[in-house]
Parts: structure tokens; sequence; C-alpha cells
């Protein structure tokens, strides 16, 4: 009776601390999840501006490596169809190609911070990759049911000699399976300037996927829906897709 | 372009399932120069087509109608400070016209891509000068225009994920003529490089005036290098070029009927930029040129000078300018941006402000104004002020 009871006693310390991972731990299942080995997909951009204008965009877009090498074409609307962007290296180097000139240019890594398309995205929130496991010291503040969801919140401190993209993240990731369905990005002053919702989560090829993003630029009041029109995991890149080459295509 | 090439283009084009698209574009323009103004402008429709019939072919094509209006007869003489009002004409005719500016078909192999016809080709790194550009002229006020097709056999092959093997050919009557440029492209770390080498049957002094077909052999050797350094977007292009000049050149100088000043044999040209977006969204983009084709100074300008220069044969009608341009997205849809041109060497320019307003869908205005400064006699003092209004919706 005594040794079952140790048993117990023993099994719900272990189940206990099998539920409450460290937040490096969640941060590295986060960064797993959310970055397949490989990424074909379809979406549109819907951009509401402050004062409430409504622009849309549609682009394909690749990505291979977890991330670490991304192509995006826009297809709608005319004015821009053909404009792409080859991201390589998590988005240190980006390039960027204009149909009307028919030029390739290197954009500096300034160009990370603008904004994509206009859109409340910038070049840096498109690329994927370890940058969460590499340029943020993560801190697990609460547990917390957030969209009905039981979630882990989790501050993500920028390292800065790592020069990340933001110098504070917060995020919700669920618990159930480490998918984060919010995000609030931090300036330098403390302020929460922009905000991520992911939505209508469903299962693709084993892996969960939003088929839906919603992100509020807090200062301008502007806000950008991502939505998801078609995407596969089952792709894989034709050697030289990752270049200047494809890009001209 | 010939009928040929729309007779072999249309059926494989329309076997492809095409997409269409193209946009209309109208433009109306005021210039002050002292105390006459002009006004003109164009409305142009341009069509594109492109098709794929497979994965390794691409067929594209695009008609331009254009019709001008308002002042359509230019005497350039009017715009060459050293001549305005010397009462020689030169007349220009705006024509409206109907071109099939590109038809190309591009043909993609693992290890090759090669495209056939008239076809964009815009080299270079740099934003509003490009050294090593033999191909293209372009408006200050405009730089990132597109360009008119030039027929040419173009090859591509990759030698890696950031490096390559370019060459384009303008075909002639024989080889030996066929203007040739050759790039290596490729890349390391934050930096972007291409070593390009070219040579080109370039219009002789004679054409310009008496329409003879005697060229001139150019030989262009130059590169690129485009990167950051302390997180501004740096970038470098440059060419060294030399001229072989036709023996009609020596035998008509040596007559004596027109004194001309010996021609240089070789020049350099470069260009320095820089860029970046601050954090409050403001874009800046500066240049400076440096081409020994241009003069040095104002007095030692001829009339070929302005004619290589208006022609784009040259890339300035001087030696050293810089570009600056600023751009802030300020409202919703809505940008301001300015640019301004200063010719270092006779102490002129223009400074120009515009708007940008996306005002529906794929519909564009813009409203561009120009002030000019300088003497009355330098490149720019001769003009006084412009104003350019654009509508442009793309479908």
């Amino acid at each position: 009776m005594r040794l079952r009871l140790i048993m117990i006693t023993f099994l719900g310390l272990s189940t206990l601390f099998a539920q409450t991972p460290t937040a490096a731990e969640i941060i590295d299942r986060v960064t797993s999840i959310m970055s397949p080995e490989n990424t074909y997909s379809k979406g549109s951009q819907t951009i509401i501006t402050s004062s409430g204008k409504e622009r849309v965009f549609e682009f394909e877009s690749w990505s291979s490596g977890k991330g670490e090498s991304s192509l995006t074409r826009y297809t709608k609307p005319a004015a821009i169809r053909g404009q792409a962007f080859l991201m390589l290296n998590n988005a240190d180097d980006i390039w960027s190609y204009f149909p009307r000139t028919k030029r390739v240019r290197k954009l500096a890594s300034h160009a990370k911070k603008q904004k994509m398309q206009g859109s409340d995205f910038t070049y840096e929130d498109m690329g994927g990759g370890d940058v969460f496991q590499t340029k943020f010291k993560a801190t697990i503040l609460a547990e917390e049911t957030r969209d009905g969801e039981l979630t882990w919140k989790i501050e993500l401190m920028g390292i800065p000699e790592e020069e990340p993209p933001y110098p504070k993240i917060v995020l919700w990731a669920r618990q159930s399976d480490y998918y984060p369905i919010a995000l609030d990005y931090y300036d330098e002053n403390g302020f929460n300037s922009k905000s991520l919702v992911m939505s209508n989560i469903q299962m693709v090829e084993d892996y969960p996927s939003a088929m839906m993003m919603v992100m509020t630029d807090n200062k301008e009041r502007s806000s950008t829906t991502m939505r998801t029109l078609e995407i596969t995991y089952n792709w894989e890149p034709p050697k030289g897709f990752f270049s200047e080459r494809n890009l001209k295509k | 372009m010939k009928s040929w090439g729309i007779i072999l283009f249309l059926p494989l084009m329309l076997w492809a399932q095409p997409e269409f698209f193209g946009y209309f574009e109208s433009e109306a323009d005021l210039m002050q120069l002292g105390t006459v103004n002009y006004n003109f402008g164009y409305n142009k429709f341009r069509l594109d087509v492109e098709a794929r019939p497979n994965d390794n072919v691409l067929i594209g094509a695009n008609v331009n109608i254009q019709k001008y209006w308002g002042k359509t007869s230019w005497n350039i003489y009017d715009f060459l400070p050293g001549y305005a009002n010397s009462g020689l004409v030169q007349n220009i005719e705006l024509q409206d016209t109907i071109m099939v500016d590109n038809v190309y078909m591009r043909l993609t192999f693992p290890w090759l891509d090669m495209t056939l016809g008239r076809q964009q080709i815009s080299p270079g790194v740099g934003y509003a000068w490009n050294p090593t550009d033999i191909f293209n002229s372009r408006s200050l006020l405009d730089p990132s225009y597109e360009q008119t097709g030039i027929a040419a056999i173009r090859s591509v092959v990759p030698l890696g994920n950031r490096s390559s093997f370019e060459m384009v050919m303008i075909p002639a009557d024989n080889f030996e003529n066929a203007t040739k440029q050759f790039w290596l492209n490729g890349g390391f770390g934050r930096f972007d490089f291409s070593l390009t080498t070219a040579q080109q049957q370039w219009q002789s002094l004679h054409a310009f005036t008496y329409g003879y077909g005697e060229e001139d052999e150019r030989w262009l050797h130059g590169g690129s290098l485009v990167g950051e350094i302390l997180g501004w977007g740096v970038w470098t292009e440059f060419g060294v070029n030399n001229i072989v000049y036709s023996s009609f050149y020596e035998l008509y100088s040596s007559s004596s009927i027109i004194a001309y000043e010996p021609p240089i044999d070789s020049f350099n040209e470069y260009v320095f930029g820089l860029d970046h977006t601050f954090d409050n969204s403001v874009y800046v983009l500066g240049e400076y040129l440096h081409n020994e084709y241009g003069k040095a100074k104002a007095d030692e300008l001829i009339i070929y000078d302005y004619l290589y220069s208006l022609s784009g044969k040259s890339h300035s009608l001087m030696q050293d300018y810089g570009f600056l341009y600023l751009m802030h997205p300020t409202f919703d849809l809505v940008s301001l941006s300015a640019l301004a041109i200063a010719n270092f060497n006779d102490n002129s320019g223009t400074f120009a402000p515009q708007l940008d307003w996306n005002i529906f869908d794929d519909t564009n205005i813009s409203l561009q104004g120009s002030l000019f400064w300088g003497e009355e006699d330098t490149e720019f003092g001769l003009q006084d002020w412009g104003l350019r209004l654009r509508l442009r919706s793309d479908f």
C-alpha cells in the first residue's frame, strides 16, 4: 500500500514535470512546429489602412530549410504582378525583383524592417527559421486561457548582440500542440507596437497551420489579414530554386 | 518588328492559353522656358501577353499604342544652352505610334536560360546612372520607367545559387559588328558583384549630323558591387571604355571641313550610391556619377556633347553629377517624395517634389513639379519650371 502510494506520487510528480517544460523547450517546440522543412502556399493579403481603405494582394510563396530560404511572388493586383522577393539566411539577405524594370536589387538589412507592399508585415516578419531560439531569451510568464485554449505566455527578450528584429515579443503557445496563437511585438519604448493573431488552425499533413493571420499595427491603427488559400508541405525545391535566376521567372 | 515574328508567335500563344495584362497611362506636362511655356502630353495603352506552353517555354509580347497631344514638334536647339535662340532649327516630330515593343521566347533548361527576340535588358546596379548599360538611356526625372525592347539573344548559364555567366548579343550584318556583352555575376557574404566586358559599334560623330553609317568601335570593361556597410545599402558600378575610331573619321577630320576637337580614345565612368530607410520610414537614396565622356567645363561643350547626351550615347552632358531621392509614405496610400539632380560642373540642377496617390486598386495618380536652378546657359538653368501629372491604371 505504501509502495503504491510512493509510485502514484512519483508518477504524479513526473507527469507534472513533463507538463511544465522550460521556456526554452517550449520555444524549441514552437520553432519546430512553425518551421516545416519545405512549404508551398498561395495566399491573400488584405490591408486595411487607418482610414479604412482596403487593398487586396495575392501571392505564391515557397520556403525550404525550415524557413531559412523563401521566395514570394505577387500575382495580384495587376500593378505589382510579378514582383518577387528572395530571402536567404533567415531574411538576412533579401533580393527583390521588379518586373517593370526587369531588375533584381539586393536590399540592405535596413529594408528588412520595411513593410511588405505597404502591409503591416515586414520582410523580417515573413522570414522563418530559428530566430526565436537564437536571438531571444525566453521566460514563461504565465499559463493563460486565450480564445478558449490553454496556453503558455512566453516573454522573449531580444539579445542585443544578436540584433533581434524586436526588443521584446510576448507569445502565447497552445499547450495542446505548442502552436502559437498570438504574438505581441514591443518597440524600444516598451510599447506594444504590433499584434499578431492566428486563427482557423487546421492540421495539414501533420502540421497545425493557421489559415488566417491578422497583424494589427497598434500605432497606425491599420491591419493586414493573411489568408492561406492553398498549402502543402510535400514540396521539394528543385535544385537552384532559391536563386536570383528563379526570382526573375 | 517584322511580321514573321507575329505570324510565328501568335498561334503559339493562343495554343498556350495566354495571360493578358497591361496598363493605360495618361500624362500632361507643362514646361516654362524663359517667356515661353509649352503644353504637351500623351495617352499610352500597353497590352502585354504571356503564354507558357510548358514549364520550359515562356512566350511574351507587348504592344504599345501612344498618341501625343499638345506640342509635338520640338526644335532641339531650343534645349541646347549654347544654341538657344541661335536661329538654328533641327525639328524632332513626336509621331503617334503603334508598335510591338517586346516579343520574345525564353527557353529554360537546367543549365541554361535563353531568351530570343525583342526584350527589355537593364543591366547595372545604379539607380539613376548605369555605366555598364550600353543599351538604354533613361530620364533622370523618372529613372525607374520601363525601357524599350532590344532585339537580342540573351543566355544565362547558372554557376550556382548566387553566380552565373550571362551573354547578350544584338545581331548585326556580321558577327564582328554585332554588339556583345558578357557578365560574370557572383556573391560573397552581404555583397553581390559582377564583372562585364562588351564590344559595341558606336554611332560615329558624322552619323548624328550627316547620317553616315560609319561607326566607331567601343570596348567596355567594368563591373559592379552592391551590398551593405553599417546598415546602409551601398553600391558602385564602373566602366573603363576604349574607342577605336573609324577610318572615315580620320579622313573627314583631316579634310578640315569642320574643325573637330581631337576625340578621346578612352574614358572612365563610375557611380557610387547608397540608400537607407530610417525608423520613421523615410527612405533616402543618393548617387554620384563621374563620366569622363562628358565635359568638365561648360566652355568646352560643343554641339556633339549635347547630341550625345540627348540621344543617350553618353550617360551625361558633363562629368560630375549628384542625385538625391527622398520618399516617405506620409498618408494612407499617399507617398511624398522629392528628387534633386545637381550638375557639379556648371552648378545647375533641378529639384522635383512628387506626390503619389494610390487612389483606387491598380490606379495611381502622380503629380511632379520641377524647379530648375543655374545660369541661363547651363544644362538645367535653361528651363525655369515644369509640372507633370500622370494617371496610370493597370489591369
